[in-house]
C-alpha cells in the first residue's frame, strides 16, 4: 500500500468501479408497481471514471485538482441518468418508469463520501462553500425540471404539495421534541449528575423507555390523551388529543429524553473535580461555578450530544405518521402499502437530507462556540 | 403579563370556533386515503367546516381514536365490526345487508356510532391466480381451484404471514372448499402486502403463480391476475361505509345524504379503477376523489 493514494480513496474508488460494472445503473418498468428490466448503458465509461477520479486523488496533484473532479462527477452522475431516462421514455408508454437502479445509489453515495474525504484537509468556510455548489447546482438542474423523467421525481410531482405539508410537519415535530426534551431533559441531568444514586435509578427508567416499541407506545398513549382533551375542551382546542402531534411529540420526547440527560452529565463533568473545588475555594456559590464555569466549558459536550438527538429525532419522527402527525413518514408507509419503491424512496431520502442539513447546522454551531471559547 | 393572557385567550377563542370543525380520520393505506379524500371533499362541499386528519394509521389506531372521540368519521368496513364485537363467526356477516344492519345496530349501542349505508363494493380477502394459468386450467371458482390443487397441479400461492395463518384467511378457505397447501407450496411474506404478493405472482418470483388480492385491489387490472369467486361466501362481507359519531350527525345532519350518494356509486369495478390511479399511475389520492367526484356528478 503505497503512501502516495489514501485508504479511504482505494476503497471508495474500487467500490465505485464495481458498482459501475456490476451493479445496474437504472431500471426500465413498465408500471409503477411491476419492477423493470436492468439497463447499464454506460458501465465502462463509467468504470474509465472511476480509475480517472483514483488518479486524480493522487497525492502529488494539487488537492482543488481531486475536489473538482469528485465534485463534478456527483453532479454529472444525476444527469446522466436523467438523460438516458428521456430517451428511453420517449419511445415507451405512458405508465413506464425509469428508476435509479443500485449502481447509480451507490456511485453517487460514493462519489459524495469521496467528496467529503478530500475535503478535509479544507477550511471549514471552503468545505461549506463546495459543498452548497454541489447541491446548488442539483437543485436548480431539478427546480429547471432536468430530472423530471426518473421515477422518485415523478412522484415528488405527483405529491408535491403534500411533500411541502411534510416536510414542514416533520421539521415542525422534531424541533418542538429537541425543545422540550431539552428543557426537560437538561435539569433532570443536573440533578442526577448531583445526585448519583437517583441519577442511576433514572438513568436506568430512561434506558428503559427506549426499548417500548413505538407502536405500541402509540396505542397505549391513544387514551389517556384522548381523555385529557375531553376534561380540558381548551386543549382540545388547540389540537391536543390521542391522535396527532401530541402523542408523537410526547413519545418522540421521551425517547430524546436519555440520550439529553447522559450527554448533561457528562458535560458537567468536564470540568474536572479539583477545578470545580478551587473554584469554591475562590468563594464562589454552587450557581456561580455552574454559570460561569461548567456551563461554558461544558456546553461544547452538550451541543455535541444534541446534535446526535437531533438526527435521532429526524430519523424517529417517521414513525409519527402511523398516530396521524404527518410528516415524512407517511410516504414510506404509503409506499409499503401501494408497493411503490419509488414513493419509500422520496420518503427516506428527505428524511436523510433533512437529517443531514440539521447535522451540519450543529457542526456548524459547535465551530461557531469552540471558536468563541 | 396580562396582554399575554388576554391574546392566549382570544387565540382559545379563535380555536374553540374551529374545534365545532369535524375531524376525517382514514386508514393509511391506498384505499383509505382514496375513501378518506371523498368523505373530507364531500363534506367540504356541504359548506361544513372539516379538518383533515386522513391516512391516520392502521385500523388499531383509527378505530380507537374513533371511539375515544378524537375523531369525527371515517370509512371502515363492515366486516371488521365482526372483529371489533368478536362475532367473526356469526353468518350475518356472510350477507351484506344484515352485516352492515348488525355492524350499525351493534356500534350505536355499544359507542353512539352511526355507519352510513354502504358502498356496493366488497372489498374481501381472495385469491387470484396469474391470467395465463387460469385460462389453461379454466379456473373461474375457488371449487376450480380446489379441484386443481388436489389434482396435483403445479400451484405456489404468495400471502401474507397474516392471509396464511389468520382463520378468516387461507385456512377458511381451505376448510370450505376441501384443499390443503403444503409449505412448499406457499411463499409467506411477513408483513407482505397485496402489492408485494401480487407482484411476485405477475412475476413469476419463485415460481409463485398465485396471490392472495384484496377484491378492489388497483393491481388486479395491470397484472392480469383472474381473482376467483367464493361461491360458498366463506369471506365475511367488508363494505366501505362512513361511520359518524352520533352528536357528530345530529350536528350536521345535511352530512348523510351526499355521503350515502357518494358511496352508493362505489362499485368494485369503480372502486379497482380508482385504486389503480393511485396505486399503478402514482396519482394524489386528493385529486383522484375529486376527479371521481365531478364524473359523477356528485360536485360541481
Amino acid at each position: 500500500m503505497s503512501r502516495r493514494l489514501a485508504l479511504p480513496v482505494v476503497v471508495l474508488c474500487t467500490v465505485g468501479l464495481l458498482a459501475a460494472l456490476a451493479l445496474p445503473f437504472a431500471h426500465v418498468a413498465p408500471n409503477r408497481l411491476l419492477s423493470g428490466e436492468a439497463r447499464s448503458p454506460h458501465a465502462w465509461m463509467l468504470a474509465l471514471a472511476w480509475v480517472m477520479l483514483a488518479a486524480a486523488s493522487w497525492e502529488r496533484w494539487p488537492r482543488g485538482v481531486s475536489v473538482a473532479c469528485t465534485a463534478v462527477f456527483a453532479v454529472a452522475l444525476p444527469w446522466l441518468l436523467a438523460n438516458d431516462a428521456s430517451l428511453w421514455l420517449a419511445t415507451a408508454r405512458a405508465t413506464t418508469r425509469v428508476q435509479a437502479g443500485a449502481g447509480f445509489w451507490t456511485m453517487w453515495l460514493s462519489a459524495g463520501l469521496l467528496l467529503l474525504d478530500r475535503l478535509r484537509a479544507w477550511r471549514p468556510a471552503w468545505r461549506v462553500t463546495t459543498w452548497a455548489a454541489v447541491a446548488g447546482v442539483t437543485v436548480v438542474s431539478a427546480g429547471m425540471g432536468r430530472f423530471d423523467d426518473v421515477a422518485v421525481v415523478r412522484e415528488f410531482h405527483a405529491q408535491h404539495d403534500a411533500f411541502v405539508d411534510a416536510l414542514l410537519i416533520h421539521l415542525r415535530l422534531s424541533a418542538s421534541t429537541l425543545l422540550i426534551a431539552l428543557v426537560i431533559g437538561a435539569p433532570l441531568g443536573f440533578q442526577a449528575w448531583r445526585a448519583r444514586r437517583a441519577g442511576g435509578a433514572l438513568v436506568g427508567v430512561l434506558a428503559f423507555l427506549q426499548t417500548v416499541p413505538s407502536l405500541a407506545l402509540f396505542a397505549l398513549l391513544i387514551g389517556p390523551f384522548a381523555w385529557l382533551a375531553r376534561q380540558w375542551p381548551a386543549l382540545g382546542a388547540l389540537g391536543f388529543g390521542g391522535t396527532g402531534a401530541a402523542p408523537a411529540v410526547f413519545a418522540l420526547v421521551l425517547y430524546a429524553l436519555l440520550p439529553v440527560v447522559r450527554y448533561t452529565m457528562t458535560g458537567l463533568d468536564a470540568v474536572p473535580a479539583d477545578t470545580r473545588e478551587a473554584a469554591r475555594g475562590l468563594g464562589m456559590t454552587r450557581w456561580q461555578l455552574l454559570a460561569r464555569v461548567q456551563l461554558p466549558l461544558g456546553w461544547p459536550v452538550l451541543l455535541a450530544g444534541l446534535r446526535i438527538v437531533a438526527v435521532q429525532t429526524i430519523g424517529l419522527a417517521a414513525v409519527a405518521a402511523l398516530i396521524g402527525a404527518g410528516g415524512l413518514g407517511r410516504f414510506v408507509f404509503l409506499g409499503i402499502g401501494q408497493g411503490a419503491t419509488d414513493m419509500v424512496l422520496l420518503g427516506t431520502l428527505a428524511i436523510i437530507g433533512l437529517a443531514l442539513a440539521v447535522d451540519l447546522l450543529f457542526q456548524g454551531l459547535l465551530a461557531w462556540t469552540e471558536r468563541r471559547a | 403579563m396580562r396582554r399575554a393572557v388576554v391574546s392566549l385567550l382570544f387565540a382559545l377563542a379563535a380555536f374553540a370556533s374551529h374545534a365545532q370543525a369535524v375531524r376525517v380520520g382514514s386508514k393509511a393505506d391506498n384505499e383509505g386515503a382514496l375513501l378518506g379524500q371523498i368523505v373530507l371533499q364531500v363534506l367540504r362541499h356541504e359548506g361544513i367546516p372539516v379538518v383533515d386528519r386522513t391516512q391516520l394509521g392502521p385500523t388499531s389506531i383509527v378505530r380507537r381514536a374513533l371511539v375515544n372521540g378524537d375523531l369525527d368519521v371515517y370509512p371502515e368496513y363492515t366486516g371488521n365490526a365482526g372483529f371489533f364485537f368478536h362475532r367473526e363467526t356469526d353468518p350475518a356477516f356472510r350477507d351484506p345487508r344484515r352485516a352492515y344492519a348488525l355492524a350499525a345496530s351493534l356500534d350505536l349501542a355499544a359507542n353512539r356510532l352511526v355507519w352510513l349505508a354502504p358502498a356496493p363494493a366488497d372489498n374481501h380477502w381472495a385469491i387470484g391466480v396469474r391470467g395465463d394459468v387460469a385460462r389453461t386450467a379454466r379456473l373461474a371458482t375457488l371449487d376450480d381451484f380446489s379441484r386443481w390443487v388436489r389434482a396435483g397441479a403445479r400451484v405456489k400461492l404468495a400471502g401474507s404471514a397474516e392471509f396464511v395463518e389468520s382463520d378468516a384467511a387461507l385456512p377458511a378457505f381451505q376448510q370450505a372448499y376441501g384443499f390443503t397447501l403444503r409449505g412448499d407450496q406457499l411463499l409467506v411474506l411477513a408483513g407482505g402486502d397485496t402489492s408485494a404478493t401480487i407482484k411476485a405472482a405477475a412475476e413469476g418470483i419463485s415460481g409463485v403463480n398465485a396471490s392472495m388480492v384484496y377484491s378492489t385491489d388497483g393491481a388486479i387490472a395491470v397484472t392480469g391476475l383472474t381473482v376467483l369467486d367464493d361461491p360458498r361466501h366463506i369471506e365475511m362481507v367488508y363494505q366501505p361505509a362512513p361511520v359518524v359519531r352520533e352528536d357528530v350527525l345530529r350536528r350536521y345532519p345535511a352530512m348523510r345524504a351526499p355521503l350515502e350518494a357518494a358511496f352508493r356509486s362505489l362499485t368494485v369495478e369503480r372502486l379497482r379503477r380508482l385504486n389503480a390511479r393511485t396505486q399503478i399511475d402514482g396519482e394524489d389520492a386528493g385529486k383522484v376523489a375529486a376527479d371521481y367526484l365531478r364524473q359523477e356528478k356528485l360536485l360541481p
